[in-house]
């Protein structure tokens, strides 16, 4: 099978031409729109880029990890650390970074599938290790501790290109997270249509039924953690950079594990452009809410003394509920539906 | 038949989004107007976890502009925006208050998010005075558009040990044993950490005989506070937040723990909400924090205007600095004459107040951008007020100290 095929193959004609087109807006998107609209969309990307990491876990292997951001917040960690006390560029800081994410990924993988802790108890065995992860780095001096670790700012941070070092500026950034999100989006699409994707698909549905045909169980959900926690370290490389600050509370909090999540539940957990269209649709979707309240208050529909905050968070949990109770498989895979993007499987090759 | 219908409106609907899409971001694309009033930008979390402090700061915001022309400063106009208490969400309003056209911006209240808005501000070239952050780093890492009148974390651990001896000299009666308890999140981990690493250089009439960290969201405190009782220490320093703190005075009722007094280095102890909540069981505890000077001119009509605005609310710390970064922002923008963001961070490198609100000798930054004669206070809480103590030159009554015992209060 040709990696065309591999990587394009389901896709119909309208499917191709809305993906490049797609492609071709977000390349063009930092000329057409204002700075702020190109950091929600930096945001995006980054949610999008997760999403497919934690996808990988859940959606294709079958593996619930409420903890992710465990793994995230060691890639921030460890490429914000060697840059900012030894000077090691982030280049190599990534390896660092993916490396003792990987291990950890491993580690936590072992535990869970040695031991037979399944669904939720895995999930809980996630948070566990991303919660006493949090409480170590809080006592890490060498790392900032509570008070954080801050990467310097220079001229470069401010308006250059210096992509060795991660010091640029947004739109830098944004295309920098752009690349990772679509590498992503193409290594899960090759992962998925080979042996590695087929055992996993086979583990997820019934794993008895795998290792009764031949599948390594065992080895291949080792494979999803590490890879998946991989990919988060390399998110959370971004994260360090592009934030220039790290708080652990912040970085590996419980907020920032369900955060991550929301995506792929949203667009569709198993498919590969769900966690990316779900990024897409909830965070405009914030943003939206909140220029629908200041219209309702410059148009004076409401006056300026009624306190509105907090109305925003409101309306969004009642979106995100409508979208998971009304399309529970997400909304991506109904999309593909209506709109015919992907080949129906008889037409598969 | 149902095809042939639909595949038009699917295109209709295509087209509709991406002209959406054009108009949605239009708006943003509208070049900075220069008028004649300074547009500020007034980014802070009023909604999530800090959402009460955030509304808290915005009070005495709302009030600037109408205050400040009154002393013969220029208009200004605030441009509002909600961090939703989210360091990413703070970045992206930072960038949509610039495109709305503000000339400076002011807040972010909590260190995270004010470091995720100063990256925005320093790329930007957007002038940005905080009201309140102590994280040390918003002034070591180099930013050159980022201003702060607030003390830096050890500042206020210093002013912490200062004004107790300050305090302890004054009355002439000093413990000789504290217990520090403490809440063992980020914030109240930092701050003992700090009080235990610092305490050595003070030379403080007092040991911490034991540390007791507890958990801020407990239901039941009993039992740190028979632990704290029980190391007969003659005075207890918490670093609390607010239901904590009430759940703590309860139970030192309930167990009768009756200690020299409390001392507080946190948020929770002097707030209005703690003093409804216990009433005249409130009284006497000392706050150690960033306060206002209610001697000061500037202070008494800030007080005034609070008053009008809110019956019964009193004013502090919140307040006090948010106002105060926005007389900063205003004394730089008379004294520039323009609303041009180079001109206004040449005038707020120049700054040199003397009628401000807080505690010190006034807003003057050195070359990194942070006022380093900005003094916290000793606040006693009384008859349901906050009156300041020390520094001597910044009080406005007399401390009670040794607290009045529990059973004697009226």
């Amino acid at each position: 099978m040709s990696l065309y095929t591999r990587l394009l193959g389901d896709l119909t004609g309208r499917g191709l031409a809305a993906l490049a087109g797609f492609v071709v807006l977000l390349v063009a998107l930092p000329s057409l729109v204002s700075s702020y609209i190109a950091t929600v969309a930096t945001i995006v990307l980054y949610l999008a880029f997760l999403g497919q990491a934690w996808n990988l876990m859940l959606g294709i292997a079958g593996l619930l990890s409420i903890g992710h951001a465990l793994f995230v917040g060691i890639g921030a960690y460890a490429s914000a650390y060697l840059f900012a006390i030894h000077g090691v560029p982030p280049l190599l800081g990534v390896l660092a970074g993916v490396a003792i994410a990987v291990a950890a990924g491993a580690l936590i993988g072992y535990l869970g599938f040695r031991f037979a802790i399944g669904g939720v108890y895995f999930a809980l065995l996630t948070i566990a290790f991303a919660e006493f992860t949090r409480i170590m780095v809080d006592h890490a001096k060498f790392l900032g501790g509570t008070e954080g670790l801050f990467l310097p700012v220079s001229a470069a941070s401010r308006h250059g290109f210096d992509l060795l070092n991660l010091r640029g500026s947004p739109e830098m950034f944004y295309y920098l997270i752009l690349a990772l999100a679509l590498a992503a989006l193409a290594l899960c699409r090759w992962l998925l249509t080979g042996r590695t994707g087929y055992y996993w698909r086979a583990i997820r549905d019934n794993p008895a039924a795998a290792q009764a045909l031949g599948v390594d169980v065992f080895r291949y959900r080792m494979y999803a953690a590490m890879i998946s926690a991989g990919m988060a370290a390399v998110g959370g490389v971004f994260y360090a950079f592009f934030y220039n600050n790290l708080f652990p509370e912040q970085v590996f909090g419980i907020e920032r594990s369900i955060e991550l999540t929301l995506a792929p539940i949203v667009g569709g957990v198993g498919t590969l452009f769900g966690p990316i269209f779900g990024a897409f649709v909830l965070t405009p979707l914030g943003e939206l809410f909140t220029a629908g309240v200041e219209w309702l208050q410059t148009s004076g529909a409401i006056g300026r003394h009624v306190k509105v905050d907090g109305v925003k968070p409101l309306f969004w949990g009642i979106a995100v509920a409508a979208i998971v109770l009304l399309r529970p498989r997400g909304i991506w895979p109904w999309i593909c539906d209506r709109l015919g993007l992907v080949k129906p499987p008889s037409e598969r090759s | 038949m149902e095809l042939a219908t639909s595949r038009p409106r699917r295109r209709a609907v295509l087209a509709g989004g991406v002209a959406a899409l054009v108009a949605g971001a239009a708006p943003f694309n509208i070049g900075r107007a220069q008028g004649s009033k300074l547009k500020v930008g007034v980014l802070l979390p009023k909604s999530g976890l800090q959402a009460q402090i955030g509304i808290d700061c915005q009070r005495a915001a709302d009030l600037a502009p109408a205050l400040l022309k009154s002393k013969g400063f220029g208009d200004m106009e605030l441009v509002l925006g909600d961090t939703e208490t989210n360091p990413q969400i703070a970045r992206a309003q930072a960038e949509k208050l610039i495109d709305q056209g503000i000339h400076v911006l002011t807040g972010c209240f909590d260190s995270g998010q004010t470091l995720a808005a100063a990256q925005v501000c320093e790329q930007k070239g957007i002038p940005f005075v905080v009201n309140i952050a102590a994280v040390p780093s918003l002034t070591e890492q180099g930013f050159k558009t980022v201003f702060r009148n607030f003390p830096t974390g050890p500042m206020i651990a210093t002013d912490a040990f200062l004004l107790q001896k300050e305090m302890y000299a004054a009355t002439g009666k000093a413990p000789k044993t504290v217990v520090l308890m403490h809440v063992n999140d980020t914030f109240g981990t930092s701050q003992a950490d700090a009080i235990t690493k610092l305490i050595d250089k003070f030379d403080m009439p007092y040991k911490i005989v034991e540390r007791i960290s507890y958990d801020p969201a407990a239901r039941d405190l009993s039992a740190e506070v028979r632990k704290g009782k029980g190391t007969n220490a003659e005075a207890v320093w918490f670093i609390s937040r607010l239901n904590d703190a009430i759940l703590m005075t309860r139970e030192m009722i309930k167990q009768r723990w009756e200690p020299m007094g409390i001392i507080s280095s946190g948020p929770g102890w002097y707030e209005g909400q703690y003093m409804q909540a216990l009433g005249k069981h409130g009284d006497d505890v000392v706050s150690l924090v960033p306060w206002y000077d209610p001697n000061k001119p500037m202070s008494k009509a800030l007080v005034a205007a609070m008053q009008k605005a809110h019956a019964g609310l009193t004013v502090n710390t919140n307040h006090a600095h948010t106002f105060e970064a926005m007389l900063i922002i205003a004394d730089a923008y008379k004294r520039a004459g323009a609303t041009d963001a180079a001109k206004l961070i040449a005038a707020l490198e120049k700054t040199d107040i003397k009628d401000n609100v807080t505690v010190g000798p006034g807003v003057k930054f050195d070359e990194k951008h942070q006022n380093p004669k900005t003094r916290c206070s000793a606040v006693q809480n009384r008859g349901g007020k906050n009156l300041a103590i020390f520094p001597a030159e910044a009080a406005e009554t007399k401390p009670v100290w040794p607290m009045t015992p529990w059973s004697k209060r009226a």
